[in-house]
């Protein structure tokens, strides 16, 4: 191969000059339906059986980086340039070599004089081919010439690229002096003719609250202190309403859910091997809940899902469940080309969930190519993803040092007496004979000491996924993807996006440490305006930038960029304070809005870019279920440990229900994805809101909601012997408000109507009625 | 009812989606209009109050006239071999044990052995006089209606791969797959039941459930599963039956419900949400009906049954034409006779035995579904699709098997827009590389999804940063075939 390439080589220098014009024949030009025949009958399979196995995107091992499979490939040729010239086949390295002229292909026999004449007479004509429709074309993977790229130009030329900077606060009105939040947003509807609504009534506000914090319905006694406590001084209620809740442990089980949605967390392993459950997964979940109900700041909090390994405290490594337990793809088989793409798979998600996560832009579209819109060349994909090419997953242990050793000292034990007792008993079985009495002292006492040994009560090691070093080299980037054909190599360091043209290249270990630095450093202008806009979204129901995954060119524009960045600025100032965040947000006016329709300012802004009113939002099935559950006294709110499956008998909190990663293994997968819980493959940005008849089939039919039912006419029942009080109570309760006369003539109607059954009593069946309604299930 | 005048203009996003919807009702009163075989089972009613409604699963307009309107594919998972059913070549046995250069091809799957005649013999069928093996007796009497193509290929010769790739067009299990697509694009027909039905008897396909996965799109598009074997009526959607209240009772709280939500939307007003779960409400009411009916085979007359045969295979292509008779968009159906989950992969020891039973398992079937949609007219608006995800090597592996061969295979399709009584593209003189007018999968899927009348370069999805194609970033439509 080498002598061919030298030959190659040599033999293009003439055409070097034409490059130039080249480049334009890249164009495929209109060729007639009989040329395109030709090509079809007579050059297509000549090139389709005696090239592709090693000039096409299906070889195994492409050679001298030159594509047959395609007219630019043949036009753009190998590493050593030009492999055909249209309209001129004696300038063209293609008829040369076939002609066993210049070199010698294809290597193991020459091709027939019919078919070298077909191929000459084929370039003689132009070359026809038919014109692809979709992008198959060999386009190199990097158009630009990074090293001229002026990397400080980008970097204000697209607002999310600019450093986050404190805007100073607009004075709008005299009476809206309160809270900078609201002269924000004031300042920017002033372009809107009309006003925001009212606030929110304070019953709906406290049930809105209870839901946005803790992820269940407020009692009726707590919606009543809140109310009466709101009509003296109602910013006072507020904010000690969400001083309370930010103190429960209800807090971080809800927020927790918000950001493994971000770290598509789930149970199983994913890739062909969806069954290998990932038993020990729960840890990770349960140190998220813990380290929000520690208010752990949010840089330390990032850190450590990225590098906590490094730190050499195990309860840090089970932080980095973050990427360890996303999907590792393998191969069925151990086709080098599956178990290269399967790699490629892996490594791509891992990329996929630090970009889009942490940092709101799409790296991962620079995997097979430079970013077609953002400037992420290709190279730096591979410096990030060489920081995972040296990075594995391991089961941690995470008791003492002691405690491993007394029990691995044990199970050795064990394995060992098994290796005596075993093959005696075996023998004498085979034998067909009783054990002589010297063998049944032996064997006694063997067996009396295993008894022993496994009355130890560590059965098990509590072991964590984490993620580990296991090497410290640079990987190549893969020409279109592709793991078995690489170019260059991409020394590890950050992106040059973000930190200039000269990254400090990262070399402790896999460069993890480094890499979470270079995340979490307050100059950096996406990490935490990705992480404000994130906690805003789910305050409001939309992010101030609405695509929050996504804040490069094909992203949206923030509605309110200045208040974006000053959200964001308070939150690096102040250590990246999580609750801090929330009290900011949520004892703003805007936040306690009502979320009341009001048809002018619906005309103008149906969207509700200008934050006119609070968002109207549908619960996600864990606050849904959890409210179901919680409002007729069933929850059970308990902390930590593995996750349940039986999703309709359980009372457990749904953030503990298992989740696997094709979402097809577990009872409880089946429930959540009926209600839009999202298939955890890739970091999911929002919930999807799908409305489906099976959905309704849950609410008919299961058990479940009998059971609620059932359970919430026994709470009723308690409160009042009149049907009319219940109805009122029922109302209060699950709606926070009262119901109208309609709704009350309609409830007793129904009552009246229906006779209690063997199975449902008439009540039961009323009740099920106002569990299943469209009101319960929205936050207003 | 309820009633909101005037209509306060909608935001760009709802107004699109309202207009998508309002098309999708015109498409569907078409379809009501239409004097189809089955005019009074349940064909989606029109939603009472009128209003145009956001269900994700209502009928939308095609890109371009479609051919075809439902699919059925016949999936056969493991990878039958070309040359034992439908690809006749006679050179091999002229050239028996020899391995020649052409089947010397370098991969994983690279069986030292030369090349093995079939042990089964070939005839010629019909006006086209196509040759087909003697294990698809029944098949081959049809063969004036099918479109062979020979030239299939795919990009990897390992199961779990290559199945995904023939069902969702990625080597990995994390795509929508095809049925899920053609759902988000065309909704489908028949509100009461699933657009999409995924069946087989005993196994599911390898990777099971992400053969039918909806993956990132919505969940109102993912397959849902039915085991032909198990089969009871009440098992086949999830909460599918009330087991506490007759249905005239559970019609008193599902009318106190829909009054109660129509109350809530009047106040919240411009919720299309809440209208959509207003609709979708009834629906479910009305599939606790529909869809044990629709898979109530005891209605089918005998002379029906007895055409089909009674293998669990044939019980499936009975179904599969039950569910798009009534307007279901996709229906996948998965070979298996002995709960192994690549049925076909019975090739490496044994394709004399192995093949011909689970020939003889589906034969009959496969050729009573095409004979029974041309009886109801059905068959030129319905696209069979039948295939592995990838074929067998004609070289041996040990005696009497074959081992994989993703260079080339046969896939045949027939009904609704394809050519009938052709042979498309040809492997090589032994069977082993398509070499003439090849046919990637992916090709085939855009070729499907013309047929639908989608264009598989604008069926787009947006996740992830990115806009996603079933077809990926390839992708050519087969006009060779396109009747």
């Amino acid at each position: 191969m080498i002598r061919v390439l030298l030959l190659l080589t040599g033999l293009l220098l003439t055409s070097e000059p034409q490059d130039v014009q080249l480049f334009n024949l890249n164009a495929i030009p209109n060729f007639s339906a009989d040329e395109i025949e030709f090509f079809e009958k007579e050059i297509r399979p000549v090139l389709v059986q005696h090239c592709y196995e090693c000039h096409s995107t299906d070889a195994a091992e492409l050679k001298a980086g030159l594509f047959v499979d395609s007219r630019e490939g043949l036009i753009k040729g190998g590493e050593s340039g030009t492999a055909m010239i249209p309209g001129k086949p004696a300038d063209s390295l293609l008829v040369a070599s076939i002609k066993y002229e210049a070199n010698e292909m294809p290597p193991d026999r020459k091709l027939e004089q019919r078919q070298i004449d077909a191929m000459t007479k084929w370039i003689e004509m132009g070359a026809p081919w038919p014109k692809v429709t979709s992008s198959t074309s060999h386009e190199p993977s990097s158009t630009k010439d990074w090293r001229q790229f002026d990397w400080k130009a980008a970097q204000q030329s697209h607002w999310a690229w600019k450093p986050v900077q404190r805007p100073s606060v607009p004075v709008v009105d005299a009476e809206m002096d309160a809270n900078p939040i609201d002269r924000f947003v004031e300042a920017r509807r002033q372009h809107a003719a009309r006003g925001p609504v009212a606030l929110a009534e304070a019953p709906i506000l406290a049930r809105r609250i209870y839901l946005d914090l803790i992820g269940v319905l407020p009692t009726l006694e707590e919606t009543l202190a809140f109310s009466k406590s709101a009509s003296t001084d109602r910013q006072k209620a507020v904010e000690s309403l969400v001083g309370k809740l930010l103190d429960t442990t209800m807090y971080g089980q809800r927020w927790a859910r918000h950001w493994l949605d971000v770290a598509r967390f789930s149970e199983g392993q994913g890739g062909f091997l969806d069954n290998v459950e990932l038993k020990e997964a729960w840890r990770y979940r349960d140190w998220v809940v813990d380290a929000l109900n520690q208010d752990l700041p949010i840089n330390d909090f990032i850190r450590l899902q990225i590098a906590g390994d490094l730190s050499g405290n195990p309860s840090d490594a089970i932080a980095t469940g973050f990427f360890a337990l996303g999907p590792t793809y393998q191969s069925d088989g151990g086709d080098p080309d599956s178990v290269a793409q399967s790699q490629g798979e892996t490594l791509d998600d891992r990329i996929d969930l630090l970009t889009r996560g942490l940092l709101g832009i799409t790296g991962s579209c620079a995997r097979c190519h430079d970013h077609k819109f953002d400037p992420i060349p290709q190279a730096d994909y591979y410096s990030l993803a060489g920081v995972f090419m040296n990075t594995s997953m391991q089961a941690l242990p995470l008791d003492s040092s002691d405690v491993v050793k007394n029990f691995s000292e044990n199970k050795e034990a064990i394995e060992s007496l098994s290796k005596r007792i075993n093959p005696l008993t075996k023998k004498i079985k085979k034998e067909n004979r009783e054990a002589t009495a010297e063998e049944r002292i032996q064997l006694d006492e063997w067996t009396a000491k295993l008894e022993e040994l496994k009355k130890n009560p560590k059965s098990n090691l509590n072991v964590a996924h984490t993620l580990h070093d296991t090497g410290s080299e640079d990987m190549k980037v893969a020409l279109r993807g592709n793991l078995r054909k690489t170019g260059d190599i991409a020394p590890r360091q950050f992106l040059r996006l973000l930190v200039g043209e000269n990254p400090i290249r990262f070399t402790k270990g896999s460069g993890r440490e480094e890499l979470a630095a270079a995340i979490v450093e307050p100059r950096n202008p996406l990490t935490a305006r990705v992480f404000v806009n994130r906690v805003w979204m789910h305050h409001f129901g939309a992010g101030l930038v609405r695509t929050p995954s996504n804040f490069g060119s094909l992203g949206e524009s923030p509605t309110h960029p200045e208040l974006l960045d000053w959200l964001t600025c308070e939150f690096i100032d102040g250590g990246w304070s999580l609750k801090s965040l929330h009290k900011r947000i949520m004892t703003s006016a805007t936040y306690q809005r009502s979320s009341t329709f009001e048809e002018q300012s619906f005309k103008i802004d149906s969207d509700n870019r200008w934050l006119w009113r609070m968002n109207p939002r549908r619960m996600d099935v864990e606050i849904w279920r959890d409210s179901l559950l919680s409002v007729t006294g069933d929850l059970d709110a308990s902390l930590t440990g593995p996750s349940f499956n039986k999703v309709t008998e359980s009372k457990r909190r749904t953030l503990y229900a298992k989740v696997s990663r094709n979402g097809d293994v577990f009872e409880s997968d089946s429930f959540l994805r009926r209600f839009d819980f999202p298939l955890m493959r890739a970091t999911v940005e929002q919930r999807p809101n799908s409305i489906v008849p099976q959905q309704f089939l849950f609410l008919m039919n299961s058990d479940f909601m009998v059971q609620r039912a059932k359970s919430l006419v026994a709470r009723i029942q308690s409160y009042s012997p009149s049907d009319e009080a219940r109805i009122r109570q029922a109302y209060e309760l699950l709606y926070s408000r009262s119901p109208e006369t309609v709704e009350l003539k309609m409830g007793l109607a129904f009552l009246n109507a229906t006779k209690d059954g063997q199975e449902l009593s008439s009540w039961d069946r009323f009740a099920q009625v106002l569990l299943s309604s469209n009101e319960f299930m929205y936050i207003r | 009812m309820f009633h909101r005048s005037p209509f306060p203009p909608l935001s760009r996003r709802d107004a699109l989606r309202q207009m998508g919807a309002g098309f999708g009702m015109m498409g569907l009163a078409g379809v009501l209009d239409q004097s189809c075989p089955l005019a009074n089972t349940a064909r989606a009613s029109t939603p009472a109050s009128g209003a145009a409604f956001a269900s994700p699963l209502a009928p939308k307009p095609s890109h371009f006239a479609p051919k075809a309107k439902y699919v059925i594919q016949l999936f056969m998972p493991g990878g039958p071999s070309q040359v034992d059913t439908f690809d006749y070549k006679p050179e091999i046995a002229k050239h028996a044990g020899e391995r020649p250069e052409c089947v010397d091809r370098k991969s994983l799957r690279n069986t030292k052995m030369g090349l093995m005649p079939s042990p089964y013999s070939f005839q010629q069928y019909g006006q086209c006089g196509k040759f087909v093996s003697e294990i698809f007796p029944h098949v081959g009497e049809m063969v004036d209606d099918i479109c062979f193509i020979h030239s299939m290929h795919t990009d990897t010769p390992e199961h779990a791969g290559a199945m995904m790739m023939m069902n969702a067009g990625h080597l990995q299990p994390s795509r929508p797959s095809m049925g899920a697509w053609l759902v988000y694009g065309l909704g489908t027909e028949n509100q009461d039941l699933p657009g999409f039905v995924a069946m087989s008897p005993r196994a599911q396909p390898r990777n099971k459930l992400a053969n039918w996965s909806n993956a990132f799109l919505p969940g109102a598009y993912t397959g849902t599963y039915v085991n032909i074997h198990e089969m009871r009526s009440e098992r086949i959607l999830e909460d599918l039956r009330n087991g506490w209240l007759p249905r005239a009772e559970q019609r008193q709280q599902a009318d106190l419900l829909t009054r109660l939500n129509e109350l809530d939307l009047q106040r919240q007003q411009q919720d299309q949400h809440l209208e959509a779960s207003i609709q979708a409400m009834e629906m479910a009411f009305r599939m606790q009906f529909a869809v044990p009916d629709a898979f109530d085979t005891s209605q089918e007359t005998k002379a029906t049954l007895a055409m089909y045969g009674d293998s669990e295979y044939a019980k499936g292509c009975l179904l599969a034409r039950r569910l798009i008779e009534r307007g279901v968009r996709m229906v996948q159906l998965s070979h298996s006779i002995d709960g192994y989950d690549i049925a076909w992969d019975t090739g490496h020891g044994n394709i004399v035995d192995g093949h011909r039973a689970l020939a003889v398992a589906c034969d009959q079937g496969i050729a009573a579904l095409i004979k029974d949609l041309k009886m109801r007219g059905l068959f030129d608006e319905t696209l069979i699709v039948w295939g592995g995800e990838f074929g067998r090597a004609p070289t041996s592996e040990g005696q009497k098997g074959r081992d994989h061969d993703h260079y080339g295979f046969t896939t045949w399709m027939a009904g609704g827009g394809v050519k009938a009584g052709i042979t498309y593209g040809e492997t090589d003189e032994f069977g082993l590389t398509a070499v003439k007018d090849r046919v990637h999968v992916h090709d085939l899927h855009a070729t499907i999804l013309h047929l639908m009348g989608l264009d598989h370069e604008r069926l787009t999805y947006r996740y992830s940063g990115r806009d996603y194609r079933l077809t990926d970033v390839h992708g050519k439509v087969v006009h060779g075939i396109l009747a």
